[in-house]
C-alpha cells in the first residue's frame, strides 16, 4: 500500500506520522485530504495489524533546525496545528485512533512501522479504550460581573451606631468578603459543574488553565477539563452541558464547550507503557507546571 | 457512573471537528497531548521549548487583540502592579476581618444584652 502515491522514498525523506489505526481511511478519503501543505499526498503505512497515516515532508522544512524556527513563529505554528489535526482527523475516517503529537518524524517508512510494532500492545488497548468516544473540552469562567450584595452591607454598617470610621471599615469589609464570596462561590459552582459532567463522561482530565490574556476574558479560567464520551451517551452529555450552561443555572460561571474531538487527549501514557490510570495522572501534571 | 462496554454497532461514524474549537485548544491538545513515538530524528518539544511556543502565542494572541483594539492591559497602570497591589489588599482584609469578626461579636453581645 504503502508504495502505490509513488512517493515511497528510496532515498530516505522525512516521514510525518499523524496517527495510528487499526481501521485505514479508504483511498479516495486519503487522497481528498491535506496534511502539511509543503508535503506529498497522506498515505498509509503498515505495521503488522496497524497502520500508521503519514505524509513525505521536505527536509529542508521539518529537520530540527527549520522546524524549531518555524514552531515559533506563530502563523506557522498555527498552519502546522492545523494541518496535524487535518491529517489526524482523515486517519479517523472510519474508526479509532491513537493520534500521535504534531511533528512526530521519522527518517523512513521503515523505522516508522518499527516505532508502531514496538509498542503494538500499548496502541492495540489505547485503541479499545478510545473506540466509539470522543472527547469534550470544557472551560469554566467566573461570571464577568459577580453580583454584589451592596444592600446587605449598607444595612450591616447601619447597626455600627452612626460611628463613621467603624461604618466605613465595615462597608469595606463586607466589599472585600462578597468579592471573596463570588470568587469562593465560582469555584463551588465550576467544581459542581465538573462533578455534573463527570456522571455522563468515562474519563476526565484537567487542562492547565489558560491565561486571561490569552482567553480574552478578563474573568479568570477556572476549570479546563476535557471528558472522554461514549457515542452512546453523546446525547445526554450535552443535553447535561446544555442545561448547565442555561442562564441562571450556574451564575457565578459562564462556560465554554467544544466538541467532538478525536480524544487527544486520552491517548497518552508518559512514560510507563502502560496507559496510565483514567484520570488522575494528568491533572496533577499540567496543574504544576502553570 | 458510566458502564464501559464498547459496541455500538448501530451508530454510523460522524465527521470529527472541534467546529468552535480555539488554536489555543487545539495546540494544548496536538502539542501536549498523544504518545510520544520518538522517531530518529530527535524533535522533543521539550517544556523549555513548550514555554517559548507559549510565549510567542501570548504575544500573537496580545497583537491580534491590539489589533481589535483590545489594549486594556497597557492603558490601565494598575495591573502592571496589580500583584503588590493584591498583597496590599490581602494583608488589608485580613485585619478588616478581624476587626469586622470583633465588631460582630460586640454587637451580638450587645443585641443579647437588650
Amino acid at each position: 500500500m504503502s508504495g502505490t502515491t509513488g512517493a515511497g522514498p528510496e532515498v530516505p525523506g522525512i516521514v510525518c506520522a499523524f496517527a495510528v489505526t487499526r481501521t485505514p481511511p479508504d483511498a479516495a478519503a486519503l487522497a481528498a485530504a491535506r496534511g502539511h501543505e509543503e508535503g506529498g499526498p497522506l498515505r498509509l503505512v503498515r505495521a503488522g495489524g496497524l497502520c500508521l497515516v503519514v505524509q513525505d515532508v521536505p527536509a529542508a522544512l521539518f529537520d530540527q533546525e527549520a522546524l524549531t524556527e518555524r514552531l515559533n513563529r506563530p502563523g506557522d505554528l498555527e498552519r502546522c496545528a492545523r494541518a496535524h489535526h487535518r491529517g489526524v482527523e482523515a486517519a479517523a475516517g472510519r474508526g479509532p485512533v491513537v493520534p500521535l503529537p504534531m511533528a512526530t518524524l521519522y527518517r523512513g517508512d521503515p523505522t516508522a512501522a518499527r516505532a508502531v510494532t514496538d509498542r503494538r500492545e500499548a496502541l492495540e488497548a489505547l485503541l479499545d479504550r478510545l473506540r466509539d468516544r470522543t472527547e469534550w473540552a470544557v472551560k469554566v469562567h467566573a461570571a464577568e460581573a459577580p453580583p454584589e450584595p451592596a444592600a446587605e452591607a449598607g444595612a450591616q454598617a447601619g447597626t455600627g451606631a452612626g460611628a463613621g470610621g467603624r461604618a466605613y471599615l465595615s462597608r469595606v469589609s463586607a466589599r472585600r468578603r462578597d468579592r471573596q464570596g463570588a470568587h469562593d462561590r465560582a469555584l463551588a459552582e465550576a467544581e459542581a459543574v465538573d462533578a455534573e459532567l463527570r456522571r455522563y463522561a468515562v474519563a476526565a482530565t484537567r487542562h492547565r488553565p489558560q491565561s486571561e490574556r490569552l482567553t480574552g476574558h478578563r474573568a479568570p479560567q477556572l476549570l479546563n477539563v476535557a471528558y472522554l464520551v461514549e457515542d452512546a451517551r453523546r446525547a445526554a452529555f450535552t443535553g447535561a452541558l446544555a442545561r448547565i450552561a442555561a442562564a441562571g443555572r450556574r451564575p457565578a460561571v459562564r462556560i465554554d464547550a467544544s466538541g467532538p474531538w478525536i480524544p487527544y487527549s486520552f491517548a497518552r501514557w508518559d512514560e510507563d507503557p502502560r496507559f496510565g490510570p483514567e484520570a488522575p495522572a494528568a491533572p496533577d501534571r499540567e496543574e504544576v507546571r502553570s | 457512573m458510566t458502564d464501559l462496554d464498547h459496541g455500538y454497532p448501530g451508530l454510523e461514524t460522524e465527521p470529527y471537528g472541534p467546529p468552535s474549537g480555539s488554536l489555543a485548544d487545539l495546540l494544548e491538545r496536538v502539542l501536549d497531548k498523544g504518545i510520544v513515538i520518538a522517531g530518529d530524528i530527535k524533535i522533543d518539544l521539550l517544556d523549555i521549548e513548550l514555554l517559548t511556543i507559549r510565549l510567542r502565542l501570548f504575544i500573537a494572541s496580545v497583537d491580534t487583540a491590539k489589533k481589535a483594539g483590545i489594549d486594556w492591559w497597557e492603558t490601565d497602570p494598575a495591573l502592571s502592579s496589580r500583584a503588590a497591589r493584591d498583597a496590599l489588599a490581602e494583608e488589608n482584609a485580613q485585619l478588616r476581618q478581624r476587626l469586622d469578626a470583633l465588631e460582630r461579636a460586640g454587637a451580638q453581645t450587645a443585641g443579647a444584652a437588650s
